[in-house]
């Protein structure tokens, strides 16, 4: 079964996503901050990143993705955030700064998190 | 003074807003240039400036009662003179200048003289303070000034100010240069590099070097970057904060003047890696005098294509800087309220969230950042994050440039590496023998000799460059009143208990110097400070009570062992 990275610092939305993930079949690997989640990347050679925006840096999802792609540009992202609500932020997709595929806004309904998953997975 | 004349007025607002927008946003240059003509702004040029605008005459009259450049009532003086009560200009004298100022004129500070001659003002921090006594006549500043120099002034304003015989500019006392300061590059260099980069390269680079803001907070610059060029928007802004009004800093004031050329460049590179179109210097309005040499510099690097359209060849990348003036309000440093400023508004700070970086100026994602940040920025660009980082501390990477003045032997500017500590930088300065430090400005702390081993770093003491040293004389109450008359001049009064617990501190500490304040209420005066800190909306009030605090904890036995003044 493909295998799916997860990266929060919430580690409750993190295992709440594993669960999710695990009952629909895939393998999750986990990881709480940005540096963790590039050295289990390495390791674990995952099929999809779920990615959240704001860990120990504000910005540290969208400069995890940017270093995503330079080692393996073929594994899609999915970004998700709950940043537009605390903080009025509105960020989008952009190939240079925000290389990911998906970008979703927190909370997201189990359904639509592994119907996002499937499609990243089909392309 | 020239007639007010109504169709004339509207002519002139609408020069003035075809040259600086068709919005709000113009407000402020368009009072500032009445300001200037009339000597004040009567009823009648607010009035047509609001239906210009087409908002409300209060508002215009709200924004211009904020700023303490503006007169409302009755006209000012051919020539404002301005001597700065700031601390620095106090140790050097000022007090005795202050008395030959109104002896010379005969009128008192806040009057104007009766053939309209002359009026006369306190005002603060000038950014001369290694230099000081500082006064500033209309856009003019002397430094050094002493009583026996202040006929001389007043002989030449009289005889019509023959402008050629007064210094352009005040020669900067750099006593120190680092990397910084000695990188040789010309303009366009930094930003050469940068348009060879991606955006995402840019900002790694920034990253990299560990480079954080270099105006006081220490907000690590590639994360601001990042997310304001992740942000959505159809238009984005840069914005150099050149406001410099902590007691205590002129460092600003000399990199704009002496290293234009790699400010515009981190700018620009700035504009590139977020995706912005349009940049503001907002320059205080005491450094007017330099607003014509920065316009002639952005016409320069618009001929050489370095702003305009399709910079240096690359398709696409378009990019021009306005200059925006202050209009003396320290507040208007903070960077939401700078964007409010920028605006038309009065300067009083936003909440957070929003952050700028998202919801900046007109709604936009903006970045604030301090000159010295966008220079830092242009030259790691050009020499690369490992030139930067092999100075200063593992979270304090590079050099600082530190505003070096009080009693001390050789005030001036400093470039050193963070992590120096108090002891190193006094031993620099020549003043061993201080009894005292305040880094950081009125905003900052207050250090005594105890702790002279102490670092100059983020992660120790932080400071945005202000080093005020006191000598073993100095009356530390002295000081303490000196900054908190400063913050309660200086609070927007948004919030209580900046507003009203800045007042109660003053209080507290004049009491004290008549000898009259109980154990009791100045351990409560204590605890409303810490109060402050925690409550006030934005770093002013949440700094305001930092001298008094430290400055009441290091030297409580001098202050309460005081021979208390006569009445
Ligand atoms: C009351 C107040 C005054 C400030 N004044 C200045 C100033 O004059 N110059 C400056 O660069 N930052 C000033 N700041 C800090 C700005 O809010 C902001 O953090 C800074 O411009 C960001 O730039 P940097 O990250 O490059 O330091 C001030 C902050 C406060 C609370
Ligand atoms: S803390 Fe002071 S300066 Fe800041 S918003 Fe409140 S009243 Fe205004």
């Amino acid at each position: 079964m493909p295998k799916i990275l997860i990266v929060d610092d919430d580690q409750d939305f993190v295992s709440a996503v594993a669960i999710v993930l695990e009952s629909a079949g895939y393998q999750v690997a986990t990881a709480y901050s940005r540096d963790t989640g590039m050295q289990i990347f390495n390791q674990e050679n995952p099929d999809v990143v779920v990615l959240d925006v704001m860990m120990q840096e504000p910005d540290d999802g969208f400069v995890m993705a940017q270093d995503l792609k330079k080692i393996r540009p073929e594994v899609p992202i999915l970004m998700l955030t709950s940043v537009g609500q605390v903080t009025g932020m509105d960020f989008d997709k952009d190939e240079d700064l925000v290389p990911v595929e998906v970008f979703e806004q927190k909370p997201i309904m189990p359904g639509r998190l592994l119907e996002r998953i499937r499609e990243l997975l089909n392309k | 003074m020239p007639v007010i004349d109504r169709t004339q007025i509207n002519e002139e607002i609408k020069a003035l807003k075809a040259q600086y927008g068709q919005d709000r946003s113009a407000l402020l240059p368009i009072l500032q240039s009445f300001q200037e003509k009339y000597g004040y702004l009567p009823d009648i040029i607010m009035q047509e400036t609001a239906h210009a605008l087409g908002i409300h005459p209060v508002e215009v009259e709200g924004v211009a009662s904020f700023y303490s450049f503006f007169r409302r009532k009755e006209p000012q003086g051919k020539y404002v003179l301005r001597l700065c009560k700031t601390i620095s200009c106090d140790l050097a004298g000022k007090e005795k200048v202050a008395r030959q100022l109104e002896n010379e004129l005969g009128i008192k500070f806040g009057e104007t003289t009766k053939d309209k001659l002359f009026t006369l003002e306190y005002t603060n921090c000038l950014g001369m303070c290694d230099q000081g006594p500082a006064l500033m006549v209309n856009d003019r500043l002397f430094a050094h000034v002493t009583p026996d120099k202040v006929p001389q002034i007043i002989a030449d304003c009289r005889r019509g100010f023959i402008k050629s015989e007064f210094p352009k500019v005040v020669p900067s006392d750099v006593k120190k240069e680092g990397p910084i300061l000695s990188h040789n590059l010309k303009a366009g260099d930094g930003l050469k590099s940068a348009l060879n980069l991606s955006r995402s390269a840019v900002i790694n680079l920034v990253r990299e070097s560990g480079l954080k803001g270099r105006g006081g907070a220490g907000f690590p610059t590639a994360v601001k970057w990042q997310l304001a060029g992740a942000a959505q928007s159809d238009k984005k802004y840069v914005v150099c904060n050149a406001d410099e009004g902590e007691p205590g800093t002129f460092k600003d004031r000399y990199l704009l003047y002496h290293h234009t050329d790699v400010m515009f460049d981190g700018m620009t590179i700035a504009a590139y890696a977020i995706g912005a179109t349009q940049g503001f210097i907002y320059l205080r309005g005491e450094y007017l005098y330099m607003k014509k040499y920065l316009e002639e510099t952005i016409e320069k690097r618009r001929a050489a294509n370095l702003l305009g359209n399709n910079i240096l060849g690359k398709e696409g990348f378009n990019f021009d800087i306005q200059i925006r003036l202050g209009a003396g309000a320290y507040v208007c440093g903070e960077e939401t309220a700078l964007i409010e400023s920028l605006e038309g508004y009065r300067g009083e700070p936003r909440n957070r969230p929003p952050f700028p970086v998202d919801t900046g100026f007109q709604k936009h994602p903006t970045i604030v950042n301090n000159v010295e940040t966008f220079i830092d920025a242009a030259l790691i660009c050009a020499k690369g994050a490992k030139w930067f980082n092999e100075h200063g501390t593992e979270k304090s990477s590079g050099t600082k440039l530190f505003s070096v003045s009080g009693d001390c032997e050789r005030p001036g500017i400093y470039e050193l590496p963070f992590g120096i500590t108090i002891a190193q930088l006094l031993k620099e300065v020549g003043g061993e023998n201080a009894k005292a430090v305040q880094i950081g400005g009125a905003s900052g702390k207050c250090v005594a000799r105890q702790d002279f081993d102490r670092t100059i770093a983020f992660e120790d003491i932080s400071s945005g460059g202000s080093i005020i040293t006191f000598g073993p004389d100095t009356d530390m109450l002295k000081v303490a009143i000196n900054f908190m008359e400063f913050f309660v001049e200086e609070s927007c009064g948004q919030c209580t208990p900046c507003r009203d617990g800045n007042p109660k501190l003053l209080e507290g500490l004049k009491l004290l110097e008549r000898g009259r304040c109980s154990m009791t209420y100045l351990n409560e005066l204590m605890r409303l400070g810490e109060t402050i800190q925690l409550a006030s909306k934005c770093g002013l009030g949440q700094s305001s009570p930092n001298a008094f605090l430290s400055i009441l904890a290091n030297f409580k036995s001098e202050i309460l062992g005081r021979v208390p003044e006569k009445e």
